[in-house]
Protein backbone atom coordinates (compact mmCIF):
# COMPACT_ATOMS: atom_id res chain seq x y z
CA UNK A 1 0.00 0.00 0.00
CA UNK A 2 2.40 2.22 0.81
CA UNK A 3 3.68 2.70 -2.70
CA UNK A 4 0.49 3.92 -3.54
CA UNK A 5 1.82 7.26 -1.75
CA UNK A 6 4.42 7.85 -4.25
CA UNK A 7 1.47 8.67 -6.77
CA UNK A 8 0.31 11.78 -4.61
CA UNK A 9 3.40 13.70 -4.83
CA UNK A 10 3.42 13.39 -8.91
CA UNK A 11 -0.35 14.39 -9.06
CA UNK A 12 0.60 17.83 -7.55
CA UNK A 13 4.02 18.67 -9.50
CA UNK A 14 1.78 20.92 -11.97
CA UNK A 15 0.20 22.70 -8.93
CA UNK A 16 4.06 23.31 -8.13
CA UNK A 17 5.87 23.28 -10.78
CA UNK A 18 5.26 25.50 -13.95
CA UNK A 19 8.37 25.04 -16.35
CA UNK A 20 7.22 23.74 -19.16
CA UNK A 21 10.43 21.27 -19.73
CA UNK A 22 10.22 19.66 -16.44
CA UNK A 23 6.61 18.70 -17.32
CA UNK A 24 7.56 17.69 -20.44
CA UNK A 25 10.13 15.45 -19.55
CA UNK A 26 7.67 13.65 -17.20
CA UNK A 27 5.06 13.33 -19.71
CA UNK A 28 8.12 11.35 -21.67
CA UNK A 29 8.93 9.56 -18.56
CA UNK A 30 5.38 8.33 -18.09
CA UNK A 31 4.56 7.23 -21.60
CA UNK A 32 7.51 5.13 -22.19
CA UNK A 33 7.29 4.43 -18.71
CA UNK A 34 4.39 2.58 -19.93
CA UNK A 35 6.57 0.89 -22.99
CA UNK A 36 8.96 -0.12 -20.06
CA UNK A 37 6.73 -1.44 -17.67
CA UNK A 38 4.65 -3.70 -20.13
CA UNK A 39 8.34 -4.99 -21.63
CA UNK A 40 9.50 -6.02 -18.60
CA UNK A 41 6.30 -8.25 -17.63
CA UNK A 42 7.77 -10.02 -20.47
CA UNK A 43 11.85 -9.69 -19.84
CA UNK A 44 11.87 -9.40 -16.47
CA UNK A 45 9.26 -11.54 -14.97
CA UNK A 46 8.75 -14.05 -17.47
CA UNK A 47 11.90 -14.16 -19.21
CA UNK A 48 11.38 -13.66 -22.63
CA UNK A 49 13.36 -11.42 -24.03
CA UNK A 50 11.22 -10.01 -27.06
CA UNK A 51 12.42 -7.94 -29.75
CA UNK A 52 8.87 -7.32 -30.96
CA UNK A 53 8.29 -4.84 -28.23
CA UNK A 54 8.63 -1.00 -30.67
CA UNK A 55 7.06 -2.97 -33.35
CA UNK A 56 3.88 -3.00 -31.11
CA UNK A 57 4.25 0.29 -29.92
CA UNK A 58 5.23 1.18 -33.51
CA UNK A 59 2.21 -0.53 -34.84
CA UNK A 60 -0.49 0.34 -32.66
CA UNK A 61 0.83 4.09 -33.40
CA UNK A 62 0.18 3.85 -37.47
CA UNK A 63 -3.26 1.95 -36.76
CA UNK A 64 -4.50 4.66 -33.93
CA UNK A 65 -3.98 7.34 -36.89
CA UNK A 66 -4.87 5.66 -40.00
CA UNK A 67 -8.02 4.25 -38.31
CA UNK A 68 -8.79 7.54 -37.23
CA UNK A 69 -7.87 9.13 -40.53
CA UNK A 70 -9.81 6.96 -43.12
CA UNK A 71 -12.78 6.18 -40.61
CA UNK A 72 -13.05 9.55 -39.05
CA UNK A 73 -13.46 7.45 -35.55
CA UNK A 74 -12.07 9.29 -31.78
CA UNK A 75 -8.88 8.55 -30.53
CA UNK A 76 -10.00 6.43 -27.95
CA UNK A 77 -11.30 4.24 -30.49
CA UNK A 78 -8.45 4.51 -32.66
CA UNK A 79 -6.29 3.63 -29.49
CA UNK A 80 -8.61 0.51 -29.10
CA UNK A 81 -8.48 -0.35 -32.53
CA UNK A 82 -4.54 -0.05 -32.27
CA UNK A 83 -4.69 -2.61 -28.71
CA UNK A 84 -6.94 -4.75 -30.95
CA UNK A 85 -4.61 -4.69 -33.67
CA UNK A 86 -1.38 -5.67 -31.93
CA UNK A 87 -3.23 -8.37 -29.50
CA UNK A 88 -4.14 -9.78 -33.11
CA UNK A 89 -0.64 -9.93 -33.90
CA UNK A 90 0.71 -11.26 -30.96
CA UNK A 91 -1.39 -13.91 -30.93
CA UNK A 92 -0.20 -14.87 -34.27
CA UNK A 93 3.49 -14.59 -33.29
CA UNK A 94 3.15 -15.76 -30.14
CA UNK A 95 1.10 -19.12 -31.24
CA UNK A 96 4.15 -19.41 -33.44
CA UNK A 97 6.77 -18.73 -31.27
CA UNK A 98 5.46 -20.51 -28.44
CA UNK A 99 3.51 -23.68 -30.11
CA UNK A 100 7.21 -24.31 -31.61
CA UNK A 101 8.76 -24.04 -27.93
CA UNK A 102 11.54 -21.07 -29.40
CA UNK A 103 13.87 -19.61 -26.22
CA UNK A 104 15.98 -17.57 -25.52
CA UNK A 105 18.07 -16.98 -28.22
CA UNK A 106 16.03 -18.04 -30.84
CA UNK A 107 12.99 -16.26 -29.42
CA UNK A 108 14.81 -13.10 -29.64
CA UNK A 109 15.46 -13.73 -33.77
CA UNK A 110 12.02 -14.71 -34.11
CA UNK A 111 10.64 -11.88 -32.70
CA UNK A 112 13.28 -9.55 -33.87
CA UNK A 113 12.41 -10.66 -37.38
CA UNK A 114 8.56 -10.27 -37.27
CA UNK A 115 9.57 -6.59 -35.59
CA UNK A 116 11.53 -6.49 -39.02
CA UNK A 117 9.24 -7.34 -41.49
CA UNK A 118 6.37 -4.93 -39.77
CA UNK A 119 9.12 -2.09 -40.35
CA UNK A 120 9.55 -3.21 -43.78
CA UNK A 121 6.12 -3.09 -44.39
CA UNK A 122 5.40 0.50 -42.89
CA UNK A 123 8.20 1.60 -44.52
CA UNK A 124 7.42 0.34 -48.25
CA UNK A 125 3.66 0.68 -48.31
CA UNK A 126 4.40 4.45 -49.18
CA UNK A 127 0.58 5.22 -50.35
CA UNK A 128 -1.02 4.28 -47.03
CA UNK A 129 1.90 5.03 -44.22
CA UNK A 130 3.84 8.04 -46.49
CA UNK A 131 7.17 5.65 -46.43
CA UNK A 132 10.11 6.91 -44.09
CA UNK A 133 9.23 10.65 -44.42
CA UNK A 134 6.27 9.73 -41.79
CA UNK A 135 2.95 11.60 -40.83
CA UNK A 136 2.52 15.03 -39.19
CA UNK A 137 -1.14 15.56 -37.92
CA UNK A 138 -3.25 17.67 -35.99
CA UNK A 139 -5.73 15.03 -34.92
CA UNK A 140 -6.18 15.52 -30.67
CA UNK A 141 -7.51 13.13 -28.80
CA UNK A 142 -10.45 14.28 -26.51
CA UNK A 143 -11.84 14.04 -23.46
CA UNK A 144 -15.14 14.21 -21.31
CA UNK A 145 -14.78 16.61 -18.50
CA UNK A 146 -17.29 17.44 -15.98
CA UNK A 147 -18.43 20.96 -16.34
CA UNK A 148 -16.49 21.74 -19.24
CA UNK A 149 -18.15 18.89 -21.80
CA UNK A 150 -16.01 17.38 -24.44
CA UNK A 151 -12.33 19.14 -24.75
CA UNK A 152 -9.56 18.44 -26.90
CA UNK A 153 -6.20 17.65 -25.07
CA UNK A 154 -4.05 20.33 -25.29
CA UNK A 155 -1.86 21.80 -23.52
CA UNK A 156 1.17 20.75 -21.39
CA UNK A 157 -1.21 20.04 -17.84
CA UNK A 158 -3.64 17.80 -19.68
CA UNK A 159 -1.27 15.76 -20.94
CA UNK A 160 0.05 15.49 -17.60
CA UNK A 161 -2.52 14.14 -15.98
CA UNK A 162 -3.54 11.96 -19.13
CA UNK A 163 -0.14 10.59 -19.00
CA UNK A 164 0.19 9.66 -15.68
CA UNK A 165 -3.28 8.18 -15.15
CA UNK A 166 -2.07 6.00 -17.95
CA UNK A 167 0.90 4.75 -16.21
CA UNK A 168 -0.88 4.76 -12.97
CA UNK A 169 -3.32 2.18 -15.23
CA UNK A 170 -0.78 0.32 -16.60
CA UNK A 171 1.36 -0.27 -13.40
CA UNK A 172 -2.04 -1.02 -11.42
CA UNK A 173 -2.76 -3.71 -13.80
CA UNK A 174 0.14 -5.27 -14.12
CA UNK A 175 1.20 -5.69 -10.78
CA UNK A 176 -2.55 -6.72 -10.23
CA UNK A 177 -1.16 -9.90 -12.85
CA UNK A 178 1.57 -9.80 -11.00
CA UNK A 179 0.64 -10.30 -7.60
CA UNK A 180 -2.21 -12.76 -8.48
CA UNK A 181 -1.60 -16.73 -9.11
CA UNK A 182 -0.69 -15.97 -12.62
CA UNK A 183 2.16 -13.76 -11.81
CA UNK A 184 3.43 -16.96 -9.94
CA UNK A 185 2.90 -18.72 -12.75
CA UNK A 186 5.31 -16.39 -15.02
CA UNK A 187 7.70 -16.94 -12.43
CA UNK A 188 8.21 -20.53 -12.58
CA UNK A 189 8.20 -20.39 -16.31
CA UNK A 190 11.18 -17.94 -15.95
CA UNK A 191 12.88 -20.16 -13.36
CA UNK A 192 12.31 -23.28 -15.04
CA UNK A 193 9.60 -23.55 -18.21
CA UNK A 194 10.40 -27.38 -18.52
CA UNK A 195 9.82 -27.97 -14.36
CA UNK A 196 6.95 -25.38 -14.78
CA UNK A 197 5.74 -28.24 -17.38
CA UNK A 198 5.61 -30.78 -15.32
CA UNK A 199 3.94 -29.16 -12.04
CA UNK A 200 0.81 -29.36 -14.69
CA UNK A 201 1.31 -25.52 -15.75
CA UNK A 202 -0.03 -24.96 -19.50
CA UNK A 203 3.55 -22.97 -20.38
CA UNK A 204 2.79 -22.60 -23.72
CA UNK A 205 -1.09 -20.47 -22.81
CA UNK A 206 0.62 -18.39 -19.87
CA UNK A 207 3.67 -17.34 -21.97
CA UNK A 208 0.83 -16.19 -24.77
CA UNK A 209 -0.85 -14.74 -22.30
CA UNK A 210 2.03 -12.79 -21.20
CA UNK A 211 3.15 -11.62 -24.73
CA UNK A 212 0.01 -10.32 -25.63
CA UNK A 213 -0.43 -8.47 -22.29
CA UNK A 214 3.02 -6.98 -22.40
CA UNK A 215 2.46 -6.04 -26.18
CA UNK A 216 -1.29 -4.12 -25.50
CA UNK A 217 0.55 -2.01 -22.83
CA UNK A 218 3.38 -1.25 -25.67
CA UNK A 219 -0.24 -0.56 -28.01
CA UNK A 220 -1.18 2.01 -25.47
CA UNK A 221 2.03 3.60 -25.04
CA UNK A 222 1.86 3.72 -29.05
CA UNK A 223 -1.30 5.63 -29.15
CA UNK A 224 -0.65 7.97 -26.66
CA UNK A 225 3.37 9.03 -27.93
CA UNK A 226 2.25 9.29 -31.23
CA UNK A 227 -0.34 11.89 -29.86
CA UNK A 228 1.79 13.86 -27.93
CA UNK A 229 4.23 14.24 -30.54
CA UNK A 230 1.48 14.21 -33.45
CA UNK A 231 3.74 12.61 -35.56
CA UNK A 232 4.65 9.14 -36.89
CA UNK A 233 7.65 7.63 -39.16
CA UNK A 234 8.98 4.23 -38.95
CA UNK A 235 11.15 5.54 -36.18
CA UNK A 236 9.40 4.10 -33.90
CA UNK A 237 10.43 0.84 -35.19
CA UNK A 238 13.98 1.25 -35.14
CA UNK A 239 16.54 -0.75 -33.18
CA UNK A 240 17.44 2.37 -30.98
CA UNK A 241 13.90 2.53 -29.89
CA UNK A 242 14.71 -1.22 -28.89
CA UNK A 243 17.45 -0.69 -27.17
CA UNK A 244 15.79 1.92 -24.85
CA UNK A 245 13.12 0.22 -23.99
CA UNK A 246 15.52 -2.58 -22.65
CA UNK A 247 17.48 0.08 -21.26
CA UNK A 248 14.80 1.06 -19.49
CA UNK A 249 13.75 -2.27 -18.01
CA UNK A 250 17.48 -3.02 -17.17
CA UNK A 251 18.21 0.32 -15.39
CA UNK A 252 15.14 0.56 -13.52
CA UNK A 253 15.37 -2.83 -12.13
CA UNK A 254 13.91 -6.01 -13.61
CA UNK A 255 12.55 -7.35 -9.97
CA UNK A 256 9.51 -4.55 -9.35
CA UNK A 257 6.68 -3.42 -11.57
CA UNK A 258 6.78 0.06 -11.67
CA UNK A 259 10.83 0.16 -11.70
CA UNK A 260 11.05 0.76 -15.53
CA UNK A 261 9.54 4.27 -15.21
CA UNK A 262 12.99 5.32 -12.92
CA UNK A 263 15.11 3.86 -15.81
CA UNK A 264 12.78 6.12 -18.62
CA UNK A 265 13.07 9.21 -16.24
CA UNK A 266 16.58 9.03 -16.19
CA UNK A 267 16.93 8.18 -19.98
CA UNK A 268 14.23 11.10 -20.61
CA UNK A 269 15.90 13.16 -18.52
CA UNK A 270 19.35 12.76 -19.32
CA UNK A 271 19.84 14.50 -22.68
CA UNK A 272 17.97 17.76 -20.75
CA UNK A 273 20.29 18.25 -18.01
CA UNK A 274 23.32 17.86 -20.35
CA UNK A 275 23.33 19.00 -23.42
CA UNK A 276 23.74 16.33 -26.25
CA UNK A 277 23.79 15.36 -29.57
CA UNK A 278 21.87 12.59 -31.08
CA UNK A 279 25.54 10.74 -31.35
CA UNK A 280 26.00 11.08 -27.34
CA UNK A 281 22.91 9.94 -26.61
CA UNK A 282 23.52 6.50 -28.29
CA UNK A 283 26.69 6.42 -26.84
CA UNK A 284 25.38 6.83 -23.25
CA UNK A 285 22.17 4.01 -24.07
CA UNK A 286 25.07 1.36 -25.04
CA UNK A 287 26.86 2.19 -22.04
CA UNK A 288 23.76 1.99 -19.78
CA UNK A 289 23.07 -1.41 -21.08
CA UNK A 290 26.52 -2.69 -21.05
CA UNK A 291 27.26 -1.03 -17.93
CA UNK A 292 24.01 -1.78 -15.65
CA UNK A 293 24.64 -5.86 -17.24
CA UNK A 294 27.94 -6.16 -15.66
CA UNK A 295 28.19 -3.74 -12.40
CA UNK A 296 24.16 -3.44 -11.60
CA UNK A 297 22.18 -6.39 -12.46
CA UNK A 298 19.41 -5.38 -10.65
CA UNK A 299 18.62 -1.77 -11.72
CA UNK A 300 18.62 1.44 -9.47
CA UNK A 301 15.52 0.53 -7.72
CA UNK A 302 16.49 -2.98 -6.88
CA UNK A 303 20.18 -1.70 -5.45
CA UNK A 304 18.43 1.14 -3.61
CA UNK A 305 16.06 -1.46 -2.11
CA UNK A 306 18.68 -3.56 -1.18
CA UNK A 307 20.73 -1.54 0.35
CA UNK A 308 17.81 0.22 2.12
CA UNK A 309 17.09 -3.30 3.63
CA UNK A 310 20.73 -3.83 4.01
CA UNK A 311 21.20 -1.02 6.42
CA UNK B 1 16.31 -12.87 -69.22
CA UNK B 2 18.57 -16.31 -68.52
CA UNK B 3 21.28 -13.51 -68.53
CA UNK B 4 20.11 -11.43 -66.05
CA UNK B 5 18.96 -14.79 -63.37
CA UNK B 6 22.69 -16.02 -64.27
CA UNK B 7 23.98 -12.57 -63.21
CA UNK B 8 21.75 -11.88 -59.83
CA UNK B 9 22.90 -16.03 -58.99
CA UNK B 10 26.25 -15.04 -59.49
CA UNK B 11 26.33 -11.57 -57.28
CA UNK B 12 24.00 -13.30 -54.61
CA UNK B 13 27.05 -15.61 -54.12
CA UNK B 14 29.60 -13.37 -53.89
CA UNK B 15 27.19 -11.10 -51.50
CA UNK B 16 26.70 -14.56 -49.94
CA UNK B 17 30.23 -15.17 -48.67
CA UNK B 18 30.47 -11.60 -46.94
CA UNK B 19 27.15 -12.84 -44.93
CA UNK B 20 28.72 -16.58 -44.60
CA UNK B 21 32.26 -15.24 -43.01
CA UNK B 22 29.67 -12.76 -40.28
CA UNK B 23 27.53 -15.88 -39.39
CA UNK B 24 30.87 -18.21 -39.09
CA UNK B 25 31.94 -15.79 -36.82
CA UNK B 26 28.83 -15.74 -34.70
CA UNK B 27 29.00 -19.61 -35.01
CA UNK B 28 32.52 -19.97 -33.30
CA UNK B 29 32.07 -17.35 -30.85
CA UNK B 30 28.58 -19.10 -29.83
CA UNK B 31 30.21 -22.63 -29.86
CA UNK B 32 33.01 -21.42 -27.55
CA UNK B 33 31.57 -18.98 -25.65
CA UNK B 34 28.27 -19.40 -25.44
CA UNK B 35 27.08 -15.83 -26.41
CA UNK B 36 25.51 -14.62 -29.69
CA UNK B 37 27.54 -11.48 -30.55
CA UNK B 38 25.52 -9.57 -32.30
CA UNK B 39 28.55 -6.44 -31.98
CA UNK B 40 30.08 -8.60 -34.93
CA UNK B 41 27.75 -6.34 -37.60
CA UNK B 42 29.47 -3.46 -35.81
CA UNK B 43 33.15 -4.79 -36.17
CA UNK B 44 32.62 -6.03 -39.61
CA UNK B 45 31.74 -2.13 -39.86
CA UNK B 46 34.54 -0.47 -38.15
CA UNK B 47 36.94 -3.03 -40.11
CA UNK B 48 35.25 -1.06 -43.59
CA UNK B 49 35.75 2.36 -42.00
CA UNK B 50 39.42 1.64 -40.85
CA UNK B 51 40.12 0.25 -44.67
CA UNK B 52 38.84 3.03 -45.98
CA UNK B 53 40.89 5.39 -44.03
CA UNK B 54 44.18 3.53 -44.54
CA UNK B 55 43.77 3.51 -48.08
CA UNK B 56 42.07 6.80 -49.08
CA UNK B 57 43.46 8.97 -46.04
CA UNK B 58 46.48 7.63 -45.08
CA UNK B 59 47.50 6.29 -48.65
CA UNK B 60 48.48 2.85 -47.81
CA UNK B 61 48.19 0.33 -50.34
CA UNK B 62 44.71 -1.95 -50.40
CA UNK B 63 46.47 -4.81 -50.14
CA UNK B 64 48.42 -4.05 -47.00
CA UNK B 65 45.49 -2.23 -45.60
CA UNK B 66 43.17 -5.56 -45.41
CA UNK B 67 45.72 -6.88 -42.79
CA UNK B 68 46.22 -3.85 -41.06
CA UNK B 69 42.54 -3.22 -40.79
CA UNK B 70 41.84 -6.28 -39.51
CA UNK B 71 44.67 -6.99 -36.68
CA UNK B 72 43.57 -3.35 -35.21
CA UNK B 73 40.01 -5.26 -35.28
CA UNK B 74 41.17 -8.32 -33.75
CA UNK B 75 42.71 -6.60 -31.17
CA UNK B 76 40.05 -4.49 -30.36
CA UNK B 77 37.72 -8.08 -30.38
CA UNK B 78 40.47 -9.52 -27.90
CA UNK B 79 40.28 -6.40 -25.68
CA UNK B 80 36.40 -5.83 -25.45
CA UNK B 81 35.94 -10.25 -24.81
CA UNK B 82 38.66 -10.26 -21.95
CA UNK B 83 36.88 -6.43 -20.92
CA UNK B 84 33.30 -7.40 -21.16
CA UNK B 85 32.09 -10.39 -22.61
CA UNK B 86 34.67 -12.78 -20.27
CA UNK B 87 31.30 -11.80 -17.39
CA UNK B 88 29.25 -12.74 -19.62
CA UNK B 89 30.44 -16.75 -20.39
CA UNK B 90 27.50 -18.86 -21.03
CA UNK B 91 24.64 -16.68 -19.83
CA UNK B 92 23.14 -16.17 -23.56
CA UNK B 93 20.58 -13.03 -22.48
CA UNK B 94 23.26 -10.94 -20.82
CA UNK B 95 25.82 -11.29 -23.45
CA UNK B 96 22.94 -10.35 -26.04
CA UNK B 97 22.77 -7.24 -24.11
CA UNK B 98 26.33 -6.43 -23.62
CA UNK B 99 26.84 -7.02 -27.30
CA UNK B 100 23.88 -4.61 -28.10
CA UNK B 101 25.12 -1.96 -26.10
CA UNK B 102 28.22 -2.80 -27.57
CA UNK B 103 26.79 -1.41 -31.11
CA UNK B 104 25.53 1.56 -29.58
CA UNK B 105 29.15 2.51 -28.66
CA UNK B 106 30.46 1.41 -31.89
CA UNK B 107 27.81 2.87 -33.65
CA UNK B 108 28.81 6.86 -31.56
CA UNK B 109 32.60 6.80 -32.26
CA UNK B 110 31.94 6.20 -35.81
CA UNK B 111 29.19 9.19 -36.01
CA UNK B 112 31.36 11.17 -34.19
CA UNK B 113 34.50 11.02 -35.99
CA UNK B 114 33.22 10.45 -39.52
CA UNK B 115 29.48 11.19 -39.44
CA UNK B 116 26.57 9.80 -41.38
CA UNK B 117 27.79 10.71 -44.93
CA UNK B 118 28.19 7.98 -47.10
CA UNK B 119 31.99 7.25 -48.24
CA UNK B 120 32.94 5.85 -51.42
CA UNK B 121 36.71 4.27 -51.34
CA UNK B 122 38.58 4.85 -54.52
CA UNK B 123 38.46 1.99 -56.90
CA UNK B 124 41.11 -1.04 -56.29
CA UNK B 125 40.84 -3.15 -59.34
CA UNK B 126 38.82 -1.60 -61.77
CA UNK B 127 37.44 -3.65 -65.18
CA UNK B 128 34.94 -6.96 -65.12
CA UNK B 129 35.18 -10.84 -66.53
CA UNK B 130 32.56 -11.57 -69.01
CA UNK B 131 31.59 -14.37 -69.04
CA UNK B 132 28.96 -15.27 -71.99
CA UNK B 133 26.97 -12.32 -71.37
CA UNK B 134 26.95 -12.46 -67.87
CA UNK B 135 29.48 -9.57 -66.30
CA UNK B 136 30.96 -9.79 -63.06
CA UNK B 137 33.36 -6.90 -61.72
CA UNK B 138 36.88 -8.13 -61.19
CA UNK B 139 36.77 -7.16 -57.45
CA UNK B 140 33.50 -8.69 -56.76
CA UNK B 141 35.53 -12.16 -57.80
CA UNK B 142 38.34 -11.55 -55.77
CA UNK B 143 36.50 -10.84 -52.73
CA UNK B 144 34.84 -13.70 -53.01
CA UNK B 145 38.07 -16.05 -54.02
CA UNK B 146 39.76 -14.25 -50.83
CA UNK B 147 36.80 -15.24 -48.33
CA UNK B 148 35.98 -18.66 -50.01
CA UNK B 149 39.52 -19.22 -49.21
CA UNK B 150 39.40 -18.06 -45.51
CA UNK B 151 36.27 -20.08 -44.66
CA UNK B 152 38.22 -23.37 -46.43
CA UNK B 153 41.41 -22.71 -44.25
CA UNK B 154 39.28 -22.02 -41.19
CA UNK B 155 37.44 -25.35 -41.75
CA UNK B 156 40.65 -27.27 -42.29
CA UNK B 157 42.14 -25.57 -39.25
CA UNK B 158 39.45 -26.57 -36.96
CA UNK B 159 39.31 -30.12 -38.20
CA UNK B 160 43.31 -30.72 -39.02
CA UNK B 161 45.19 -28.73 -36.46
CA UNK B 162 45.15 -29.45 -32.37
CA UNK B 163 43.85 -25.75 -31.71
CA UNK B 164 41.03 -27.13 -33.92
CA UNK B 165 40.26 -30.00 -32.41
CA UNK B 166 40.63 -28.51 -28.52
CA UNK B 167 37.96 -26.36 -29.81
CA UNK B 168 35.57 -29.09 -31.22
CA UNK B 169 36.12 -30.80 -28.35
CA UNK B 170 35.55 -27.88 -25.55
CA UNK B 171 32.91 -27.18 -27.71
CA UNK B 172 31.16 -30.80 -27.13
CA UNK B 173 32.40 -30.82 -23.04
CA UNK B 174 34.38 -28.14 -21.81
CA UNK B 175 35.31 -29.67 -18.64
CA UNK B 176 36.65 -32.61 -20.11
CA UNK B 177 38.44 -30.53 -22.99
CA UNK B 178 39.97 -28.77 -19.43
CA UNK B 179 41.10 -32.23 -17.84
CA UNK B 180 43.05 -33.01 -21.12
CA UNK B 181 45.14 -30.19 -21.25
CA UNK B 182 42.88 -27.80 -23.21
CA UNK B 183 43.76 -24.13 -21.73
CA UNK B 184 40.07 -22.85 -22.01
CA UNK B 185 40.82 -19.20 -21.29
CA UNK B 186 43.36 -19.05 -24.15
CA UNK B 187 40.90 -20.59 -26.36
CA UNK B 188 37.80 -18.75 -25.41
CA UNK B 189 39.59 -15.42 -25.80
CA UNK B 190 41.17 -16.52 -29.21
CA UNK B 191 38.05 -18.35 -31.01
CA UNK B 192 36.23 -14.37 -29.54
CA UNK B 193 39.59 -12.65 -31.19
CA UNK B 194 39.36 -14.54 -34.03
CA UNK B 195 35.47 -14.22 -34.82
CA UNK B 196 35.74 -10.75 -34.82
CA UNK B 197 39.07 -10.45 -37.09
CA UNK B 198 36.66 -12.49 -39.70
CA UNK B 199 34.04 -9.81 -39.26
CA UNK B 200 36.74 -7.27 -39.90
CA UNK B 201 38.25 -8.84 -43.24
CA UNK B 202 34.48 -9.13 -43.89
CA UNK B 203 34.30 -5.14 -43.87
CA UNK B 204 37.66 -4.73 -45.21
CA UNK B 205 36.92 -6.18 -48.26
CA UNK B 206 33.12 -4.65 -48.43
CA UNK B 207 35.18 -1.26 -48.69
CA UNK B 208 36.11 -1.94 -52.09
CA UNK B 209 32.81 -2.84 -53.23
CA UNK B 210 30.45 -0.67 -51.73
CA UNK B 211 29.38 2.45 -49.63
CA UNK B 212 30.24 2.46 -46.36
CA UNK B 213 27.79 3.75 -43.57
CA UNK B 214 27.58 3.35 -39.97
CA UNK B 215 24.17 1.34 -40.71
CA UNK B 216 26.18 -1.24 -42.61
CA UNK B 217 26.50 -3.25 -39.82
CA UNK B 218 23.02 -3.60 -38.37
CA UNK B 219 21.65 -5.21 -41.68
CA UNK B 220 24.81 -7.79 -42.20
CA UNK B 221 24.96 -8.97 -38.56
CA UNK B 222 21.37 -9.66 -38.79
CA UNK B 223 21.88 -12.15 -42.17
CA UNK B 224 24.72 -13.38 -40.43
CA UNK B 225 22.78 -14.48 -37.72
CA UNK B 226 20.04 -15.98 -39.98
CA UNK B 227 22.59 -17.68 -42.19
CA UNK B 228 24.01 -19.43 -39.08
CA UNK B 229 20.79 -20.44 -37.81
CA UNK B 230 19.78 -21.35 -40.72
CA UNK B 231 22.08 -24.13 -40.89
CA UNK B 232 22.27 -25.61 -37.94
CA UNK B 233 23.93 -22.88 -35.17
CA UNK B 234 28.04 -24.98 -34.79
CA UNK B 235 28.85 -26.01 -38.23
CA UNK B 236 31.59 -24.27 -40.24
CA UNK B 237 30.44 -25.47 -43.46
CA UNK B 238 26.37 -25.12 -42.73
CA UNK B 239 27.46 -21.01 -41.45
CA UNK B 240 29.08 -20.77 -45.45
CA UNK B 241 25.83 -22.55 -47.23
CA UNK B 242 23.74 -20.60 -45.35
CA UNK B 243 24.97 -16.88 -45.88
CA UNK B 244 25.14 -18.10 -50.06
CA UNK B 245 21.48 -19.59 -49.57
CA UNK B 246 20.14 -15.79 -48.52
CA UNK B 247 22.40 -14.27 -50.94
CA UNK B 248 21.16 -16.05 -53.49
CA UNK B 249 17.45 -15.50 -52.53
CA UNK B 250 18.10 -11.92 -52.49
CA UNK B 251 19.96 -11.66 -55.59
CA UNK B 252 16.92 -14.03 -57.64
CA UNK B 253 14.49 -12.24 -55.43
CA UNK B 254 14.78 -8.32 -56.63
CA UNK B 255 14.23 -9.77 -60.39
CA UNK B 256 10.62 -10.41 -58.96
CA UNK B 257 9.64 -8.35 -56.12
CA UNK B 258 10.79 -4.72 -55.28
CA UNK B 259 14.16 -4.55 -53.75
CA UNK B 260 13.07 -2.84 -50.69
CA UNK B 261 11.75 -6.45 -49.90
CA UNK B 262 15.28 -8.02 -50.24
CA UNK B 263 16.21 -7.81 -46.76
CA UNK B 264 12.44 -10.11 -45.28
CA UNK B 265 14.08 -13.32 -47.39
CA UNK B 266 16.15 -14.41 -44.84
CA UNK B 267 13.76 -13.81 -42.19
CA UNK B 268 11.02 -15.56 -43.96
CA UNK B 269 13.31 -18.64 -44.35
CA UNK B 270 14.27 -18.54 -40.87
CA UNK B 271 11.28 -18.59 -39.72
CA UNK B 272 10.47 -21.25 -41.62
CA UNK B 273 13.93 -23.03 -40.69
CA UNK B 274 12.90 -22.67 -36.94
CA UNK B 275 9.83 -23.61 -36.91
CA UNK B 276 10.00 -26.97 -38.95
CA UNK B 277 13.43 -27.85 -38.45
CA UNK B 278 15.21 -25.95 -35.81
CA UNK B 279 18.68 -28.34 -35.59
CA UNK B 280 18.68 -26.30 -39.11
CA UNK B 281 19.14 -27.36 -42.57
CA UNK B 282 21.76 -29.72 -42.35
CA UNK B 283 21.36 -29.98 -38.33
CA UNK B 284 20.89 -33.80 -37.05
CA UNK B 285 17.36 -33.42 -35.40
CA UNK B 286 17.81 -33.72 -31.45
Amino acid sequence: MKWLLLWIPLALVPAAVSNNVVLTVLIFTFILGILGVSFNLIFGFTGQLSLFHAAAFGLSAYATYLSMAHWGVSFWIGMATGVVFVTLISIVIGTICFRFKLKELYFAIVTLAFSELARLVILNWTSFTNGSLGINFTLTPTLWLPGRGVVPVAGTTMWYYLSLIAVALAVAFYSRILHSWMGRTFAAIRLNDALADTLGINVFRYKLICFIAGNAGAAVAGSLYAFYISYIDPHYFSVDQSLAIIAMALLGGREYVAAPIVGAFVLTALPHVINVNAEVRILIYGLILILSILLMPRGIVGSLVRRRRAA
Amino acid sequence: MLQLVVGQLLNGVIVGTLYAIIALGVTLTFGITGIVNFALGAFMMLGAYFTWYLTDGLHVPYPLAVPLAVAAIALLGLVVDQVLFRFTRNNLINGLIVSIGLISVIVAFVLMVWSTTPQNMEYVLPGVFRIGGVIVPKMKAVVFVVLLVVILATYAALTRTWAGRAAYAFAQNPEAAALMGVRTKVLQAGVAAYSTALAGLGGALYASLYSITPEIGGSYILKGVEAAILAGIGSVMGSFAGGIIIGVAEGVGSIFLPSAYNDAYGLVFLVLILLFKPAGLFGRSS
